[in-house]
């Protein structure tokens, strides 16, 4: 294996659970979300020369949201229906599980529900616990444009969570 | 209760705010009841959101990815070089090196895109600035020591370009001056490195990123943003009066 084999393997492939997260979230699809991990894996390791050390984590979620973004806009016309299929396993109680399963499965529906704008750095403020700083180089918009659409974001869900609770469902 | 209340109260819940800003929106996030629910709504989502479980890559995933990295040709790895050449040895390694790579040089339609690659790499990492300073006294010595390069530094804060800093970065495995400004939320680079006679791409954008390139005296410039349109053609005619 030559050198920036290894090197890309020590540095970008532990995040690949963080990049097919993302994808998953942002694509809703589980076959969308493979590939476009396998399109970003790939653009990844032949732009390798070009990553200068610093949070490979989040310079291959770039990645991931771009070739999202360049892929997006087919699926996204196709709409979207395999919503909660591959979660990782819930915990062990059956009961409690189906309840959280119950919840999770509102949860994801609310969040997409979200315009993607909007979806984008919800996820990746909450969900992989990026700061603004980090979400405004990966999404490639100003600071104060990842602070107000979070907000929305966060504002939009509350409106859906009170919607759901008035049809009590 | 304003807009800039909440966001301010959201950037304090986020982690974002420190020391005396952090106490200032606590203060507020005491009396404002907008606030308050924002607060409550915002955390009962957090706690939901991290107790969910998180998608996993499937393991037929892992080995396609792996599959198809092996159909990947092995290509002479310039970078890897360069952390050789650089490693220990420091600058005047770098140096030599560089002579060599000069007979490498990267393709027109390559620059635009590896300028922005650079530029994006620097805010992703929060690196942008290595010598802060507003004052181009500071700023054009420490460049000419650590790249090499005597560039026109000038502060263009009265034209709304704020000069914050330099640094050396690395464009197409060259060594680049990099003049840091700030237009409001955004950030403009300025890089510049030595005219070996190459033509340079024209105006274009890369990764939402907006690129102008130009040649004055014996450097090539590139500008770097994602202002919009006239706040970027306002910066680059400014950059390109720029005398020594």
């Amino acid at each position: 294996m030559d050198d920036r084999r290894r090197r890309f393997e020590a540095q970008a492939l532990p995040h690949l659970d963080a990049a097919y997260n993302l994808a998953r979230w942002l694509s809703r699809s589980p076959t969308d979300a493979d590939d476009i991990v396998q399109d970003a894996m790939l653009r990844a390791f032949r732009a390798f020369d070009g990553f200068r050390g610093g949070d490979a984590k989040a310079w291959l979620l770039t990645i991931v949201r771009n070739c999202w973004l360049s892929a997006g806009s087919a699926s996204r016309r196709r709409g979207h229906t395999e919503l909660d299929e591959g979660l990782a396993d819930a915990g062990p109680d059956p009961e409690e599980s189906a309840i959280q399963a119950g919840h999770q499965r509102r949860l994801n529906a609310m969040i997409a529900r979200l315009p993607d704008d909007f979806r984008e750095v919800l996820i990746l403020r909450e969900i992989e616990d990026m700061s603004y700083r980090e979400i405004a180089g990966v999404t490639g918009v100003p600071m104060g444009t990842v602070m107000s659409r979070l907000a929305r974001a966060r504002a939009l869900l509350r409106e859906f969570a009170q919607e759901s609770v008035k049809e009590g469902s | 209760m304003s807009t800039e209340h909440l966001l301010n109260t959201q950037s304090y819940l986020d982690g974002e705010l420190s020391g005396a800003e952090a106490a200032e929106a606590e203060r507020h996030l005491q009396t404002c009841e907008e606030c308050q629910a924002f607060a409550t709504g915002a955390a009962e989502l957090s706690d939901a959101l991290r107790r969910a479980p998180r998608y996993t890559a499937p393991a037929q995933l892992r080995a396609a990815v792996l599959a198809r990295l092996d159909k990947e040709p092995v290509a002479f790895s310039r970078r890897s070089f360069w952390i050789g050449a650089g490693s220990g040895a420091g600058l005047s390694a770098l140096a030599a090196g560089f002579a060599f790579l000069a007979l490498l040089p990267p393709s027109i339609a390559t620059l635009t895109q590896s300028v922005a690659d650079v530029h994006a790499q620097a805010l992703v990492s929060g690196k942008t600035i290595m010598v802060a300073s507003s004052n181009h006294h500071t700023v054009k010595p420490w460049l000419a020591a650590h790249a090499g390069l005597s560039p026109p530094v000038t502060d263009f804060a009265a034209e709304g370009f704020k000069l914050t800093g330099g640094r050396v970065d690395e464009v197409a495995g060259r060594p680049a001056a990099v003049m840091v400004y700030a237009h409001g939320n955004h950030e403009v680079d300025l890089f510049a490195w030595p005219d070996r006679g190459a033509d340079l791409p024209g105006t274009g954008m890369a990764h939402g990123f907006r690129v102008a390139f130009w040649k004055a005296g014996d450097l090539d410039f590139a500008a770097v943003s994602d202002m919009d349109q006239a706040a970027f053609q306002k910066f680059v005619a400014l950059a390109k009066a720029q005398r020594e």
